[in-house]
């Protein structure tokens, strides 16, 4: 990464404020910072924004398609302990994280993949529907993103350093 | 799509970019990234002191008009919200965060203008 360069040209201050600390040892917190804040963000606007439209389905029109509705519900939260388990420190946390990335990738794709190939029981919107057409394909993007970011700090680096 | 829209457009553009140059560019964020993110939320708060002042007028919003207040006041969230988390650590990286801002208030003001006429 580019950020291991503590006297660099910028002298914009606090350019490196928390980089070094975060590479510190296993048990400072390495994903909630650099790259990984812009993520938790996004993880925020998408646990916003989906919670608010499925709400908007479940209390204005739930009965016109439960399933779907409920699956929005359902992304809702996938974002939001994503949002949440991305913030904290600790293994317990990224285990969360995996968890809830990789859900999400495969919410995305399966609900993506219906909503092509079986329009007919799939024909209300949700955050995934169309492989998150709807939100610019975000909703793809962001598991692999996730993905990978997680990987990069993934806890057992702290300890072996391999 | 009216003129509320237009100038969350341009002004949410031009803070994206300016928020994303800034990134590219390795800086952290400044008060050209950080007054650009505010001025979306000055474009934001002209479109809800226009749209109080329509409503009052007499016009009436075609969709759920609480799904349109909705929005706005989200959107509103928005700005206050990047520009405390780019504060609380201050790399290139918050930049993208701020960079989000501009574009995001622009998906929701073409929203609003859906549920609006």
């Amino acid at each position: 990464m580019n950020e291991q360069h503590p006297k660099s040209a910028d002298a914009s201050v606090g350019d490196q404020g928390g980089t070094n600390k975060a590479r510190t040892g296993a048990n400072g917190n390495t994903r909630n910072t650099g790259p990984g804040r812009l993520l938790i963000a996004v993880y925020a606007v998408f646990a916003i924004s989906a919670t608010a439209r499925a709400g908007y389905q479940i209390l204005t029109k739930f009965s016109d398609a439960p399933v779907a509705y409920l699956l929005s519900a359902f992304a809702a939260l996938v974002y939001a302990v994503a949002t949440v388990s991305l913030a904290k420190s600790g293994s317990t946390w990224f285990k969360v994280s995996v968890a809830a990335v990789l859900v999400e990738l495969i919410g995305v794709v399966v609900v993506g993949s219906l909503s092509i190939f079986d329009s007919v029981a799939f024909p209300h919107e949700t955050v995934w529907s169309l492989f998150g057409r709807g939100y610019g394909f975000i909703p793809l993007i962001l598991p692999v993103l996730g993905l990978v970011w997680l990987y990069r700090r993934r806890p057992s680096l702290g300890k072996a350093d391999r | 799509m009216d003129a509320f829209f237009y100038i969350i457009l341009a002004v949410g553009l031009l803070s994206t970019v300016i928020c994303l140059a800034a990134g590219i560019m390795k800086k952290a964020p400044n008060d050209a990234t950080i007054l650009s993110v505010a001025a979306v939320e000055v474009a934001l708060v002209v479109y809800l002191v226009g749209s109080i002042i329509r409503v009052i007028a007499g016009e009436t919003i075609a969709g759920e008009a609480w799904e349109f207040w909705g929005y706005l006041v989200t959107a509103m969230l928005l700005p206050p919200a990047a520009v405390y988390w780019s504060i609380l650590e201050r790399t290139r990286w918050s930049n993208f965060v701020l960079a989000a801002v501009g574009v995001t208030a622009l998906v929701m003001a073409a929203r609003m203008n859906q549920i609006w006429y």
